[in-house]
């Protein structure tokens, strides 16, 4: 099938063949687990434990609070040992469930039998993704239900299936199509149920060939899914984009996918569930990719989320012996976070941690020059942007101009533009913390 | 693993391996093989040129950077760059200070006096190289060099006289050291494949160019001519490496595209109709000032707010809309220019007039004689005698009537260019008898208080009322004979380049008019 792709973006190191080769076996944490109560976008769950209780794994022990919030779902048997506010990956504090973990990960009553005969209802396929607490895991974390629960269901006629994994390093959804070609296939079935007039189209990168064979070899013979090859270019897999190549539909700031007829789930968002709604299984672990050249062992595991990050790089063999680690990223290289400590849990949408030897950050700060007006971030700004413009305005804080003539806010923070810059200008950084500022000036 | 050793920055986390210096260098790359064929034509005074332009570009920016105090910039390469673009468009043998006053003056004025990389309005290159036009105007269009000799192939085509294209391609032929249009093209392909500059500007300027010349060039859609303006006088390097300077360039596509045609029309409409040689140097530094107003236009929608969003790919109406604006306003100018050409040819006329009626007081009209004029038009601007009177140029011949028609005498208005500081012409009364009326000067502007004294009576007046085939310059002063003139102390490059001119006129009488 032709390779799709759009216009801009950038083509860094892809670096994937370091954790790409290893088969996924599941981990097992031995330290205690933790649970921040806002793992997704909206309002945090609320608790239903309370220290002392003890806890079954896949047990839900903190409720949904309200429409757009989700069941925080314990991934150990244990009992609570504290509700507290601890640090977690971003370096913000939040409130956190921590379970003494006892090791046996005995499951909740009713986990893994399948709950209905016959067909399934559309509110069936809802509550049972509600009720396994499941967020959109490709980073973003927007509750699954709520996003599945658009205003008008026959307006949708694209859901995309995205596996297109453009961060450098990350390869847990290049595994997952490959181990779980089924369960995301018929995860993508239940969601086109909920939309009679849609089509499924699996978007994988042409870097991926044994993930693309795996898909294709479930969907030959489907009438409503298809896979779609599109070209490596980060951000390939970022939704506006990814709408705009799957569909040609443009997207704009504060439109949703919704509004122009597409829904968009990330694989692993897929394969969570098809085992929620067939399995009864809520989400409890996921594919994460431990990767980076300080790892020894750089890897893909499937693992419970509530792990500590310091665990997990002991799970991949620790830092390579003689390395320095310069940097630990929660996520890859392009949007991850920088983190300041290891000893924090990992969250549902989180699918990577990258640790580095060297920082081309600290490299690229002392190379910095005047901007040169070269262009090049103009020509990779995937929203077709004029960064340059942008930091123009941005620098003399010109909001206006910066927000009606060059559309400032419809910037995704991929950081394309920060990436080519030659004369290594910290753009994307100016440009979020303007929008940040803007957006609060709105609020006032 | 000490934890606080953890670096914290905001994503990404990594970065793209291209420098400011790699572009730099790019453009350095690209300018190789001009460079080279440059050396190879012209030889060691070539290199030394474009050394000594290097060399006073980047040690000017050192010492700026010291003395004001400022993190040192050097090493970015923008200043070798400018350096070496500098040199290239210099002829190959002017003397080492013209390199070296011109990289000092496009880092310390163009560049570092506007707050250093990235904010100079104008491109330092070809700015330092109008100053030196301005500044040292005969020296800057010497392109004389040892084994090479005669007019440049665009003063040869400005007269109308054929020339060879080939030897334009390799940079074979009297010119700046980067000539070869072939080495510039491949340069400029090389830059373009690398990303260093996008086809915008170089494509806009040159077709906007060719239409120009083809439409207002006199010579309408022939091949030769328009290639031989393509590949000479600059074009090319204008095109690829002058205008394309990202800082004083448009940021937006189309923005690149109305500033690619703006030069192209300026380009053409001073080649065709003002003075040949360097039209592209002032074409893009008028257009550099035009860049924050070109930035200023609309630009291009993103993703998600393009009108014609799910329709079929269209070509660009922008694109077409500035081609569209461009082509209008050119032709607005062009035509600008042939309304007020007449004028300003009848104000040359009275004020060649007036002149006339000074060297040839008892005529009463001048009227053009066919024969006398056939003549001039023979020489089809040429210089009259190249070995005998120098670059000296027969402008114009015409016959002095008094009131009954009768012959009074004879003008003739002749330049000489070999004055001290570019052109000088004068015009020379000759009465019935051969016998010299007088002079006047109509165009004289050499150093004051030495070539203007040229203008002063005491020198024009040792021309008046002698009979002579010849006059003869004598620089020591304290002439005898009545043929013999004085030089003007201080001045004798002027003086002779006067006395050059009026023995021209006296020559040509001789020939067409006794």
């Amino acid at each position: 099938m032709k390779l799709k792709t759009f216009r801009g973006g950038v083509h860094p190191e892809g670096h994937k063949e370091l954790s790409k080769g290893q088969e996924v076996v599941p981990y097992l944490p031995k330290g205690d687990m933790v649970f921040p109560i806002n793992q997704h976008i909206g309002k945090p769950a609320k608790p239903v434990v309370a220290k002392g209780d003890e806890v079954l794994a896949g047990q839900i022990i903190a409720e949904a609070d309200g429409f757009v919030s989700a069941n925080i779902i314990s991934s150990c048997s244990g009992k609570v040992k504290a509700i507290e506010e601890r640090h977690v990956a971003s370096g913000a504090r939040a409130t956190c469930i921590v379970i003494e973990n006892d090791g046996q990960y005995t499951l909740a009553p009713g986990i893994g039998k399948v709950p209905h005969e016959g067909t399934l209802s559309n509110k069936d396929i809802l509550d049972a993704i509600k009720a396994a607490g499941i967020v959109g895991l490709g980073g973003a974390g927007f509750p699954t239900h709520v996003k599945l629960s658009v205003k008008d269901p026959e307006a949708i006629d694209y859901v995309i299936a995205n596996g297109s994994e453009c961060e450098p390093y990350i390869t847990c959804d290049d595994r997952l199509m490959q181990d779980e070609n089924r369960g995301i296939v018929e995860g993508l079935r239940l969601v086109l149920q909920l939309f009679p007039n849609a089509v499924g189209i699996i978007a994988i990168e042409d870097n991926k060939p044994d993930a693309i064979q795996a898909m294709e070899a479930v969907c030959a013979g489907e009438k409503q899914i298809s896979v779609q090859p599109v070209k490596a270019k980060y951000p390939e897999g970022g939704e506006r984009n990814l709408i705009s190549v799957i569909s040609g539909r443009d997207l704009r700031f504060g439109q949703l996918p919704a509004d122009v007829g597409c829904v968009v789930c990330n694989v692993s968002t897929l394969n969570a569930i098809y085992h929620a709604v067939h399995k009864s299984e809520p989400l409890m672990e996921r594919y994460f990719t431990i990767s980076g050249d300080a790892v020894a062992n750089p890897c893909t595991l499937s693992v419970r989320i509530g792990t500590s990050h310091a665990e997990l790089i002991e799970a991949a063999g620790g830092i390579k012996p003689g390395c320095t680690v310069k940097k630990v990223l929660s996520g890859g290289p392009m949007m991850g976070i920088a983190m300041s400590s290891l000893d924090v849990p990992t969250c549902k949408a989180n699918n990577a941690l990258t640790v580095l030897a060297e920082d081309e950050v600290e490299i690229a700060d002392a190379q910095m020059t005047a901007c040169i007006r070269c262009g090049r971030c103009t020509r990779a700004c995937p929203i077709h942007l004029i960064p340059q413009m942008m930091a123009e305005a941005a620098e003399r804080k010109d909001y206006e101009q910066y927000e009606k003539r060059l559309y400032g806010l419809d910037c995704i923070a991929c950081g394309c533009c920060t990436y080519v810059c030659p004369a290594k200008r910290p753009l994307m950084q100016l440009f979020k913390q303007t929008k940040a500022d803007i957006m609060a000036a709105k609020r006032k | 693993m000490n934890e606080n050793l953890l670096n914290l920055s905001s994503s990404p986390h990594i970065r793209g391996k291209l420098t400011t210096g790699n572009v730099m260098l790019d453009v350095v790359l690209a300018l190789m093989p001009a460079t080279v064929l440059g050396i190879y034509h012209y030889g060691l005074h070539a290199f030394l040129v474009i050394a000594v332009s290097i060399l006073s570009a980047v040690i000017t920016e050192f010492v700026f950077d010291y003395i004001a105090k400022k993190k040192n910039t050097v090493k970015d390469g923008s200043a070798v760059v400018t350096g070496l673009l500098l040199a290239l468009s210099l002829p190959p043998s002017v003397p080492l200070y013209i390199p070296y006053l011109g990289g000092l003056f496009a880092i310390l004025f163009v560049k570092c006096f506007f707050g250093g990389l990235g904010k100079n309005f104008m491109n330092p290159a070809v700015t330092a190289r109008c100053f030196l036009l301005i500044s040292f105007g005969s020296t800057m269009t010497n392109y004389a060099v040892d084994g090479m000799s005669g007019a440049t192939p665009l003063a040869d085509l400005k007269a109308g006289a054929a020339i060879d294209v080939a030897r334009l391609y390799l940079g074979d032929a009297p010119g700046v050291i980067g000539s070869s249009a072939l080495a510039l093209l491949i340069g400029g392909l090389f830059l373009w494949a690398v990303g260093g500059i996008t086809l915008e500007i170089p494509v806009s300027c040159i077709v906007a160019f060719t239409a120009f010349m083809a439409i207002f060039g006199g010579q309408g859609f022939d091949p030769v001519f328009l290639l031989a303006h393509i590949c000479g006088g600059g074009v090319l390097m204008g095109a690829f490496f002058m205008a394309t300077d990202p800082v004083t360039s448009p940021v937006t596509s189309q923005g690149q595209i109305l500033f690619g045609a703006a030069i192209g029309v300026l380009a053409g409409l001073f080649r065709a109709f003002g003075s040949a040689a360097d039209s592209f140097s002032y074409a893009i530094i008028l257009a550099n000032i035009l860049v924050p107003f070109i930035d200023k236009l609309p630009i291009p929608k993103p993703l998600g707010y393009k009108e014609s969003e799910n329709k079929p790919r269209q070509f660009p109406k922008a694109a077409v809309n500035l081609t569209a604006i461009t082509l209008i306003a050119g032709l607005a100018l062009s035509s600008v220019y042939i309304v007020t050409k007449d004028k300003i040819e009848e104000q040359q006329m009275a004020a060649n007039a007036a002149s006339y009626q000074e060297v040839c007081p008892e005529a009463e009209s001048f009227a053009y004689d066919d024969a006398v004029t056939a003549a001039v038009e023979a020489l089809e601007g040429n210089p009259y005698n190249q070995e005998k009177y120098g670059r000296t140029f027969i402008k114009e011949a015409v016959v002095g009537k008094t009131a009954d028609d009768s012959v009074a005498g004879y003008v003739l208005s002749v330049t000489s260019s070999d004055g001290y500081d570019g052109d000088v012409t004068i015009s020379v009364g000759i009465s019935t008898d051969g016998t010299v009326n007088g002079i006047a000067f109509t165009e004289l502007h050499e150093t004051a208080g030495m070539g203007m004294l040229c203008g002063e009576d005491a020198f024009k007046s040792q021309f008046s009322g002698v009979q002579t085939d010849a006059f003869i310059l004598n620089k020591a002063g304290g002439s005898a004979a009545d043929n013999e003139i004085d030089s003007v102390s201080g001045a004798s490059t002027t003086s002779g380049a006067v006395v050059n001119a009026v023995n021209t006129a006296l020559d040509f009488y001789a020939a067409n008019l006794q």
